[in-house]
This record gives C-alpha cells, structure tokens and sequence, in this order.
C-alpha cells in the first residue's frame, strides 16, 4: 500500500523502543509494538462502505507523511477516579499491573487488525488504565486529554471485576492548534461476571484534526457495557464503537450523538456481535448534519449461531440542517439464529414544516423555533446519558453550534 | 379454486419443473468464451455488423473486468466457471423466429411448456406469450387486437432484425451498458432471445404479456436479453418465468432487462424465478423512468444455487414513481442474494421497497440494497422494509441496505424485522385444528401476502405452491 510505505519510510524501530523505554515497558510489550510497526506494510486502511462509483470514506487521503511524529507527542492529561477504583496513567500500570495487562493488552482489539489500529500500537505514548475490583461501584471516573502536538496517540483499558461497577467519562479536545493534526485512540473494555461499564466519551478536537477511535468491549455473563458517544470536533473522524456479547444474558446499549458542519466528515461504526444465549442490544445514534458536512453511519447486528434467544434493536435518526450536506447510512443485520428477534430502522430527514408552522404561530420566532425543534431532536438520545456532566456538556455543545448558526 | 387453475394442482410434485428432455440442438456453440464462439453466435443468427460489434466490444470489456470479490457477504461463486459454460444452444425447430401455433413445435418442446402450464395459462390470463427454449425463442403470439393498435412483442433477435433502429438506440446504451459489470459484459457478448415489448403512445395492453424461459441442456448457459419501451401515456405489465431442471454441473442464468418507462406510462416487471438449484443466476435489471412515469418490479426468487439480482431503477423525470416488491425464499443450499436500487435523480420522486425474505434448512438470504438520492432531487421520499422469517438455526438472515442522501428536502425512512415464526401463532392455529404443517404454511403464506396480491391470480397461486412445494418434506 502506497501510504503504507509513505509512513513507514518515516518511522523506525528506534522510535518505537524509544517510546517503550521512555515508558519502562517490559519486553513482550516492546515486541508487540514492533510486530505492530513491522505489519504496517501489508495491512490495510480500516474497512469502509462503497457503493457502485462511491466510496464513503476515503482515509487514503490522509497525509499520514506530514500528519505523525512520534517523538514529539504533548497532551495535558487528568486522570481522576474515586479511591475504591485504581485509574491509573500507563506508566503505572505498566510497573505495578504487568499481570493484568499481559491478560488483556491487545486481545480485544487486535493490534494488528488494520493499519491504523498497528500505528496506533506501534506509536502510543501515552494512556490510561481503569481497574475496577470485585464488588466495587466506582462513580466519576474522568480522562481528559488535551492534544497539544501533532499526533497524539492513545491507549485505554478498562477492566471490572465480578459485581462492579463504573462510569466513565472520557473526553478528548484540543489545546495548541495547528494546520492539521492526528488523534488516535483504542480502547478496550473487560466487563467481568455481571459487572456494570457505562463509558462516556466527547470528542470536541479541534476541526483541523483527523481522529480514528476503536471502542471495543467484551461483556462476560450477565455483565452490561453501555457506550455514549459524542462527536462535534475533527474535520474526518473514523470511529467504531462496538461490544461482543460473549456471556449469556449479557447486555450492551450503544448511544451517539454527532453534529457535522462546516466540511466536517464523520464516519461512524455502531456494532454488536451477539454471541451467547438471551443477550440483549439497543443502539440508538441520532446526528445533524449542516453546511457541507457528511455523516456516514454504518450499524451491524451480527446474531451468531449460538446466541439463543436474542433481542437487538437498532434505531438510527439523521436530520439535515441544510441542502449541501449528505447524510449516508447502512444498517446491516447478520442473522445466524432464528431464535432471536431483531430489527433496525433509519431516517434521513429535515426538520418536520408542520412543527416549524406551528412554533411560529404560537409567536416563537422562525430561528428559535428552529433552534428549540433540533435540541428536540436530540432529547431520546440525551435522555439515555446516566452521567449528568456529559449530557450538560453535550447539550451546550449543541445549543452552542446552533446559536452560531443564522 | 377455480377450474382455471387446475393445470396447477395437477402437477403438484417439483417434477413439473424437474424432468428433463433429450438435447436436440441444431447449433451449439464449444463451452467458454472466445472472439470465435462470439462471431459464431452472431453468424448462426445472421446479424447485422453493429450488433456483432456490440457483442465483441463487450467481450473485450468482459475479458478485461475482474470477478466481484470485495461485496461484503458475496454469494460464493468460486463453483462457476464461465470457460466450462456452453453459452449458446439453438434447438432444432423449423422456423426461426418462433411459431405462433403451439401444435407446430417438436413434440418434446411442446410437451416441456404442456407440463409448466403456458398454453393453458395464455388462453386465461394473457394478452401475448413468448416461450424460450435453451438460447431460442421457440414460441411467440399476441392478441391480434394489440398489434392493430401498433404494440410489438416479439423475440429480441427478430427485433434486431426488422426494429433496428429502436433496437440500436436502446440495446445496452443507456440503461444497462455492459461495462455495468462482469456479468453485464458477459450478456452482451453472448445474449440470444429474450422478448422485445414495444407500446405506443397512449395504448393501455390491458392483460399481461409474458414470456418463459426453460434452460434443458446440462451445463448451458441462457443469456435472454429483454427490453421493454413504454412510450408516454403507456401501460403495459409484463410477466417472466424460468426453470430448469438440475443436471451434476453448474448452469448460468445471465439475462439483461431494459426498460424504457416514458412520461406518464406504467411499466410493471414481474417475474418468478424458479431455476434448478445448481444454477447461478447472475441478473442484471434496469428501468429509466421519465416525468411521472411509474416502474413497478415484482420478483420471487424461489431457485438457483446462488441468485445476485437487485432490480434498479432510476427515477430521470419529475415526478416518477417506483415499486419494488420482492420476496425470496432459500432452502437448502441456497444463497439468494436479492434487493432494489433506486436513483433519485429528480423533484418529487418517491419510491417503496418491500422486501420479504424466507430461510430455512440452512439456506441464506440476503437483502442488498441501495437508495440514492442525488442533490437536488426535492421533495423525494422513499420507504424501505424488509421483513424475514427464519425457519431454523442452520438457516441465514442478513439485511445490508445502503442509503446515500445528498438532498435535504427529503423523507427517507428504511425498517426492518428479523424473526422466527411465532410459537404463538402455531399454537393458536393448532387449537383451531389445523396441523403443525399447514399452521407453518399458512403463517408463510399470510407473511408473503403483500407480494402475492399484486400478481394475476394465476401467478399468486403458483408463488403459493412453489412455496407449499418448497416447504413440504421438511416440516414434519
């Protein structure tokens, strides 16, 4: 691949060990990381949709030459949690939880599953491990990281214990700007026996960034992994957020909320891959799209041939707040097991005249109206935000991005 | 039912599409694809040098195109090898370009469409029938009183020959060019028969027309080529069926469909596919629609081994409306790979897919299918649902609808549904005393319901007993 060797002309072995020693690593994750870089070469970008004629992401177009540099990578980090949970920065974790990480570490998210998720390993400098033990609820975990190079990337593990619980909220957002710039994150989720994750995340980078995120969860038995999904920032983001469900009777929920505008490119991925008996999944995403921004949301529902008694439902709802933007959509089910009962829906749609007709009869001016009817819009997906800072948060974002606009 | 349908009752076992005849062709072409078998074809069928050039242009595009490999769950095609297909067999008839008397044809030819009930049918329901046998078009005759008011139906190589320059217009340009893809190609370098349905402005043809195709020979591969001009004001239905019985080698079922729906005409396309299960069944189907102009496709796919057909239409003019009702039903190793696309490409266009689709012992199916709705195109609206029912756990459902909308003014929803049949509803049938069979086939047949009333009543039944005859032997 051409921009595979584009990238790898620039990076060397000697950068990655860098980055390992700087960290204290162990050997076996110095060898993962160099497996990674030696892979780049024949791996290939993340899959996205094509129709005949069109592609619905070109991540080809990334200047990754120009966009990665290694060694200079800033943030300003916060990593805060109650003191039952252990939140702790990589370093730490790598000097005090080797065991937990040898467990875990690249075993949800291959590291070797696309191009990107390889640079991502072979690269990351800095990150964030979340440890829940049994029996503990820990509230209030925050990771905020602030991007203040070039490329910043980064890597988080959350692992819960039997009967815990936590909610987390992760946010990403820019500090020094410049022309162009790279985030990109994995994370992996271990939701042990009948745990509870609820993972918040708001990505408000700076609209000059690119950002490719992979959110990936395994639910044991009767453990549930709900995931909440802001996106406002970035000029191309390449997400997925998804959960298997590996234990019977576990359950995942998958929430996004994105607003495009300017030329803003967001390509999202929800999906759950149902794979034990009586599971359950609800992924619900609504967005706007404004200006010339595109959406593209692809959603899979994969029931496999043992997962007895499944119910997954999936619901996706994009409004278009003006005539030169483009709303794509694909929500696929894949069903194995005819023990289950699925469905999906999608819409593309405007903002409704009627409800705009009647605001303004009742003496509500046409902008505010407008306004009032799009915040609307977003309440069945901000209604399902457990943790109050990230719905308010979100809520602002929204009404802050609607009262720019005329 | 009726006595008009007893020709259907009468042959209730799957020989009526299972028994094989004798091969007795007058020309067949060597298997694979060279410049050759391609001058062959066109020399046997005596072609002006434009078509001939058509046909070797394609070739070369053909030759040139990779096979689809990146579709996300493709049916596996690995078992089909173009080079090991006999593309063309003429069967020894007299007359060329068909007859229009049944008893004229061989006894053996006569007798196949006998046992699949055409004559019958034609005397009932029909405004006009074509019948194809192998490459050939055996059998054609219409109503007198259509061709009095300018209609023309009549087998596609005839039309090239007395139509040219509606043919030369029409034929693979604008609707279905054969760089559409490899099969596309394909057809065009090797098509024979197939129906040319010509309607003048304003002539409402108020039965169906229909054509059959029957694939006889083991290993063949029928390339029928349909093209159908519905001028303004027009209306016209038009009606397919296929089989062919199942031979130790793979078939290949290429047909091409063109439609040409004018402003304010009324085009509907219906077919129901039930070809041999070692079939592939490669299909590619285009309408244009001008302002006001409604395309109507209604398709069952019953057969095949493996089926990629997605009907498309492309909504030009103003106004034009399309209908996709489509149901497909996978058994035992089947991969029926079946949906719609549409292409918004004007204001106030709207267009409805309705899918049903039916696994069971291990069979797979999948809706693909997309919707375009091109910048500009004002106040469009479309709906899609699809709905599946899965009889088993060996048994495959997928649903990959792709939506693409450049145009805010817009109402676009797309829904669907996966399930079992509901134990509930067994049970409820049961305690009004019907059996654990006949409650499972009348649950199909009420799920299937939308697509059957939109067919003549004698093709609802025969969808019904396809279906009936599909899920016997293993429900019990």
């Amino acid at each position: 691949m051409s921009a595979g060797t584009q990238v790898h002309a620039n990076l060397t072995e000697e950068q990655v060990r860098e980055i390992s020693e700087g960290l204290d690593e162990p050997d076996w994750l110095t060898e993962i990381r160099l497996e990674a870089l030696a892979a780049l070469e024949d791996l290939e970008m993340p899959d996205v949709i094509r129709t005949p004629g069109r592609d619905w992401t070109n991540l080809h177009e990334l200047d990754f030459e120009s966009l990665v540099d290694p060694l200079n990578a800033a943030e300003d980090k916060d990593q805060v949690g109650p003191e039952e949970a252990e939140v702790l920065p990589w370093s730490e974790a790598v000097a005090d939880h080797e065991d937990l990480l040898q467990e875990h570490f690249g075993s949800i998210v291959d590291p070797q599953e696309n191009y990107l998720t390889a640079l991502s390993t072979a690269l990351f400098s800095t990150g964030t491990v979340i440890y829940v033990p049994e029996g503990v609820d820990a509230e209030d975990v925050t990771v905020r990281t602030e991007q203040n190079s070039r490329s910043l990337f980064n890597y988080t593990l959350v692992v819960t214990e039997e009967s815990s619980s936590v909610t987390i909220l992760e946010r990403q957002s820019t500090g020094e700007e410049a022309a162009e710039q790279y985030y990109s994150g994995v994370v992996e989720v271990a939701a042990g026996e009948n745990s509870y994750v609820q993972y918040g995340s708001l990505q408000n980078l700076s609209e000059d960034a690119y950002n490719f995120t992979v959110k990936r969860g395994v639910a044991d038995t009767y453990a549930t992994i709900d995931w909440i999904e802001g996106n406002l920032g970035t000029q191309l983001t390449k997400t997925e957020v998804s959960t298997t469900l590996s234990g019977d009777s576990s359950e995942t929920q998958i929430v996004g909320a994105f607003y495009g505008h300017n030329d803003q490119h967001f390509d999202l991925d929800a999906k759950v891959w149902h794979r034990a008996e009586h599971t359950t999944a609800d992924l619900v995403t609504r967005g706007v799209t404004d200006d010339v921004a595109r959406s593209v949301y692809e959603g899979v529902q994969d029931v496999g041939a043992d997962a007895w008694d499944t119910s997954s439902y999936q619901r996706e709802n994009t409004l278009m707040l003006s005539d030169e933007s483009e709303a794509d959509a694909s929500p696929k089910l894949i069903i194995n097991n005819h023990d289950t009962e699925a469905s999906h829906s999608a819409t593309v749609g405007q903002i409704d005249a009627e409800d705009l007709f009647y605001m303004t009869s009742r003496g509500v001016d046409p902008r505010s109206a407008r306004n009032m009817l799009v915040e609307g819009f977003f309440v069945p997906v901000l209604e399902e935000i457990d943790v109050d800072e990230l719905r308010e948060d979100l809520e602002e974002l929204i009404g802050t991005r609607l009262r720019e606009r005329e | 039912m009726s006595s008009d349908q007893d020709h259907l009752q009468e042959t209730d076992t799957e020989a009526r599409f299972e028994f094989k005849k004798e091969e007795n062709a007058a020309v067949k072409s060597d298997k694979g694809l060279t410049e050759e078998v391609i001058r062959m074809i066109s020399e046997d069928k005596d072609e002006p040098d434009w078509m001939l050039e058509r046909r070797l242009r394609a070739l070369e595009q053909y030759q040139n195109m990779p096979m689809p490999s990146d579709w996300p769950g493709m049916p596996d095609l690995s078992e089909l090898d173009v080079e090991e297909i006999i593309p063309y067999i003429r069967p020894d008839v007299d007359k060329r370009e068909g007859v229009d008397d049944w008893t004229e044809l061989p006894d053996e030819i006569k007798d196949t469409f006998d046992k699949l009930g055409i004559p019958e049918a034609e005397k009932n329901a029909l405004s006009g029938v074509g019948a194809q046998y192998e490459s050939e078009v055996v059998y054609q005759n219409m109503q007198e009183q259509w061709e009095e008011k300018g209609v023309i139906f009549c087998n596609m190589d005839k039309a090239v020959q007395e139509h040219p320059e509606l043919v030369k217009e029409h034929f693979m340009t604008t609707c279905v060019p054969p760089s559409d893809n490899k099969f596309a190609a394909l057809h065009g370098a090797v098509w024979s028969g197939g129906s040319f349905v010509y309607v003048p402005e304003g002539v409402t043809v108020e039965m169906p027309v229909q054509a059959y195709f029957r694939m006889n020979s083991e290993g063949m591969g029928q390339f029928e080529h349909t093209l159908i001009i519905a001028e303004e004001g027009s209306e016209v239905h038009y009606i397919e069926g296929c089989s062919a019985p199942k031979y130790g080698t793979h078939n290949l079922h290429s047909g091409g469909v063109e439609v040409f729906v004018g402003e304010d005409a009324h085009v509907q396309y219906s077919t129901v596919q039930n070809w041999s299960k070692n079939t592939f069944n490669l299909n590619t189907k285009r309408a244009i629609c001008e302002a006001n102009g409604t395309m109507e496709w209604v398709s069952g796919s019953m057969g095949s081994k493996a089926t990629m057909l997605y009907p498309c239409t492309i909504l030009k003019g103003r106004g034009s409306t399309d209908t996709h009702i489509t149901i497909a039903f996978a058994g035992e190793g089947q991969d029926i790979d079946t949906g719609a696309k549409v292409y918004h490409n004007a204001p106030d266009t709207s267009s409805t897919i309705e899918s049903k689709s039916i696994s069971k012992d291990g069979g797979r199916t999948n809706y693909r299918g997309l919707v375009h709705i091109a910048d500009g195109a004002e106040n469009s609206s479309t709906a899609v649902e699809c709905d599946a029912l899965m009889f088993d756990n060996e048994s495959t459902s997928d649903t990959m609808p792709y939506m693409e909308i450049e145009e805010s003014k817009v109402d676009v929803a797309h829904e669907a549904t996966v399930g079992k049949i509901g134990d509930e509803d067994i049970f409820y049938l049961q305690s009004r005393g019907l059996d654990d069979d006949d409650a499972k086939k009348m649950i199909v047949a009420g799920f299937i319901e939308p697509i059957t009333e939109e067919l003549p009543i004698e093709y609802a039944v025969e969808l019904n007993r396809l279906i009936e005859l599909e899920m016997e032997g293993s429900l019990g």
